[in-house]
């Protein structure tokens, strides 16, 4: 090392906002060494790349999408099957919030070895929030599309809200914006995932960088700037080129790989095996070991104990453990790190095991695989918007006046029975017409209001299910009342 | 990098230019392939205009020799959704069962029949056009659009198509 890289390294070490190029005493070696140990030290720049990714392809997809529960699943269908370069940019978008928790995680080990909760402390919080908070995207990202997988990702976050102690209730209705999932919960997933957890990583990626320049020029005059700048380019280079050739791959890969997407929640069988997002199996798997609202607390607090614990760590360097370890930083963390790592990886894995294993549910899975496979292939059909009722002369048949359906049954039967009861076909699942449905024993119009209210009563089996409290009494008899004139 | 200072400007200017394009090189790449993805998936989609033929009304029904103001519904597909939409039209009974838009050429407001005048009169721009659809006063560069027209089944029909605005040719917007 020669004069002017120790004077370097020297004034930089008092700057702890420098950490591109800090050296900390104790992890010499770790910065800006050459050849392929420093393209270890590049998981920044590649988490800087997928994020610019998953905002370019974010907001390509948000040109289309529609957050509704009528129109979702069709306009990502839309995307996918008619749009030119709609199925990458989704796959893309998809597979790289796969990966991008992945080298969060490895740029916060790397963090942890070179002690930056210290050194640069701004960077090192910075980091476990930007992964908390991407956790939260793909979480709410995974309901958006409402075919059966979105649906399930729904269901669980609404199960484990829940179960938590004591505001269990709350935080449930709070999340889903009423005590059922509807289209207002699929609003406030989108609106979380396309606004408010963008704009927060924003923030505190902005916070990360906002003290990187000033800190060069406060790094001090004895600092020879073109070297400095040297060691800067270098390490930028190298983090733009790992950050691309990461792209390069999964751009490569997404191509092969679309996201799936199977049919509409509508079309759902009673058979289906959810399976989450590869980010979310670890702690699928782990609730399948923790019962009751215990799991909840091991879903929600245990990674909210974590990030406190990470975000806390510049602060942790408590006396009381100090008898413990000589750094009770290293302990804690290193713990934390070990330990959240040990599990996500063996839960992952005993996840994907279990399910190869077990022969009924691969068989269950294949078939399902089959499904998404078989409705990819089908063509595009566009949804038919409702005209304007304003509009007298072209606006559907009010209810029952000329023997039109009800608009009960518009709302809640048409979906699978079909608009006048002609019964529908939606993939491999075929709902049987209502035409001619009186000749039938057991289905008078007083019939019809009590299998509305107890399905199962009346020998029906899912998906037909009970409209008990969706439908008024009012409702179900106009619906009973206009079933039954329906002929051959 | 411990003999890097000790190299001179030349090589190690090459160095640094190399250092720095190849990066940027590799961004660039990152950013095209995305952004001629996107120019790809948000190019305007052009709806093919549906040639379907649209009831306009039964033939015993056209008679006279005033133009019929007469309501069409016609199918639009736009990206993922099907939607229906209603034109007025006009039949001129009296030139045998042509069917006028009522979209005024000029801008595309749409005109009505006055019955003490006997024109069609655009309520924006105060075009004036005679009760066979040709032009007579007013900014209009030209006649009101005729559609083509079959009958089937001793029913008029119609197929729906919008012109360009505002020009001497009578252009089918597409």
């Amino acid at each position: 090392m020669n004069a002017t890289e120790t004077s370097t390294a020297v004034s930089e070490a008092a700057n702890p906002l420098v950490d591109l190029t800090v050296k900390s005493p104790g992890d010499r070696g770790d910065l800006f060494e050459n050849g392929w140990g420093a393209w270890l030290q590049t998981t920044g720049g590649i988490v800087g790349i997928l994020l610019l990714v998953q905002f370019l392809t974010g907001v390509l997809l948000a040109f289309y999408y529609v957050p509704s529960v009528d129109h979702a699943h069709t306009t990502v269908s839309f995307i996918e099957k008619v749009l030119p370069a709609g199925s990458w940019i989704r796959s893309l978008h998809h597979h790289v919030s796969h990966w991008l928790p992945v080298f969060l995680f490895l740029h916060i080990v790397r963090l942890f070895r070179r002690s930056a909760y210290n050194t640069a402390t701004v960077h090192w919080i910075a980091s476990v929030i930007v992964l908390a908070l991407v956790m939260a995207a793909a979480a709410t990202g995974y309901s958006l599309p409402w075919d059966a997988r979105a649906f399930f990702s729904t269901r669980v976050a609404e199960g484990i809200l829940s179960g938590l102690p004591l505001l269990g209730r709350t935080a449930r209705l709070w999340a889903l914006g009423g005590n059922e999932i509807s289209t207002l919960t699929l609003s406030r997933f989108f609106a979380l995932h396309l606004l408010v957890t963008p704009f927060l990583i924003l923030i505190v990626v902005a916070w990360r960088f906002s003290g990187l320049n000033l800190s060069l020029v406060a790094a001090g005059p004895n600092v020879n700037p073109i070297a400095t700048g040297r060691v800067c380019l270098q390490n930028l280079s190298r983090q733009l080129v790992a950050g691309s050739l990461v792209f390069a791959v999964l751009a490569i890969y997404s191509m092969k790989y679309p996201a799936s997407l199977g049919p509409a929640v509508t079309t759902m069988t009673p058979d289906y095996l959810p399976r989450p997002g590869a980010q979310f199996l670890w702690l699928y798997q782990s609730l399948k070991y923790v019962h009751g609202s215990l799991g909840s607390v091991v879903a929600v607090v245990f990674p909210g104990v974590v990030v406190l614990a990470l975000t806390l760590l510049p602060w942790l360097n408590l006396a009381a453990l100090q008898k413990f370890s000589k750094q009770p930083q290293r302990l804690i963390g290193g713990t934390i790190l070990t330990v959240c790592a040990l599990l996500i990886v063996t839960m992952t894995s005993v996840s994907y095991l279990s399910d190869r294993r077990d022969p009924r549910v691969r068989q269950q899975l294949a078939r399902q695989a089959a499904d998404e496979e078989a409705f990819r292939k089908e063509p595009f059909v566009p949804t038919p918007l409702k005209l304007d009722n304003r509009n007298p002369a072209l606006a559907t048949t009010p209810a029952s006046s000329q023997g039109g359906p009800p608009m009960a049954y518009t709302k809640f039967c048409a979906m699978c029975h079909g608009e006048h009861g002609e019964g529908a076909r939606q993939g491999a699942l075929r709902f049987p017409p209502l035409l001619g449905v009186s000749a039938k024993p057991r289905r008078t119009v007083d019939d019809i209001v009590g299998l509305l209210n107890d399905p199962k009563a009346y020998g029906l089996e899912p998906p037909m299910r009970s409209f008990a409290t969706k439908l008024t009494d009012q409702e179900k008899r106009e619906i009973a009342e206009w079933v039954v004139t329906l002929k051959k | 990098m411990h003999n890097d200072n000790a190299s001179a400007a030349g090589p190690d200017k090459s160095r640094r230019a190399f250092l720095i394009l190849v990066p940027l090189g590799m961004l660039a790449g990152v950013f095209t392939s995305v952004a001629t993805a996107a120019y790809r998936f948000l190019k305007p989609r052009i709806s093919e205009s549906s040639n379907k033929w649209i009831d306009v009304a039964p033939l015993a029904d056209l008679t006279g020799n005033l133009p019929l103001p007469k309501k069409i519904v016609a199918e639009q597909i736009a990206g993922w959704a099907t939607s229906t939409e209603e034109h007025f039209v006009y039949v001129l009974p009296a030139k045998n069962n042509q069917v006028l838009s009522a979209v005024c050429p000029h801008e595309g407001c749409e005109v009505s029949w006055q019955t003490d005048t006997k024109l069609f009169s655009c309520p924006c721009h105060e075009s004036y056009f005679a009760a066979d659809g040709s032009r007579i006063s007013g900014p209009a560069r030209r006649g009101l659009d005729p559609l083509p027209t079959r009958l089937q089944d001793g029913k008029l029909q119609v197929q729906y198509q919008a012109f360009e605005n505002n020009t001497e040719q009578r252009i089918t917007r597409s």
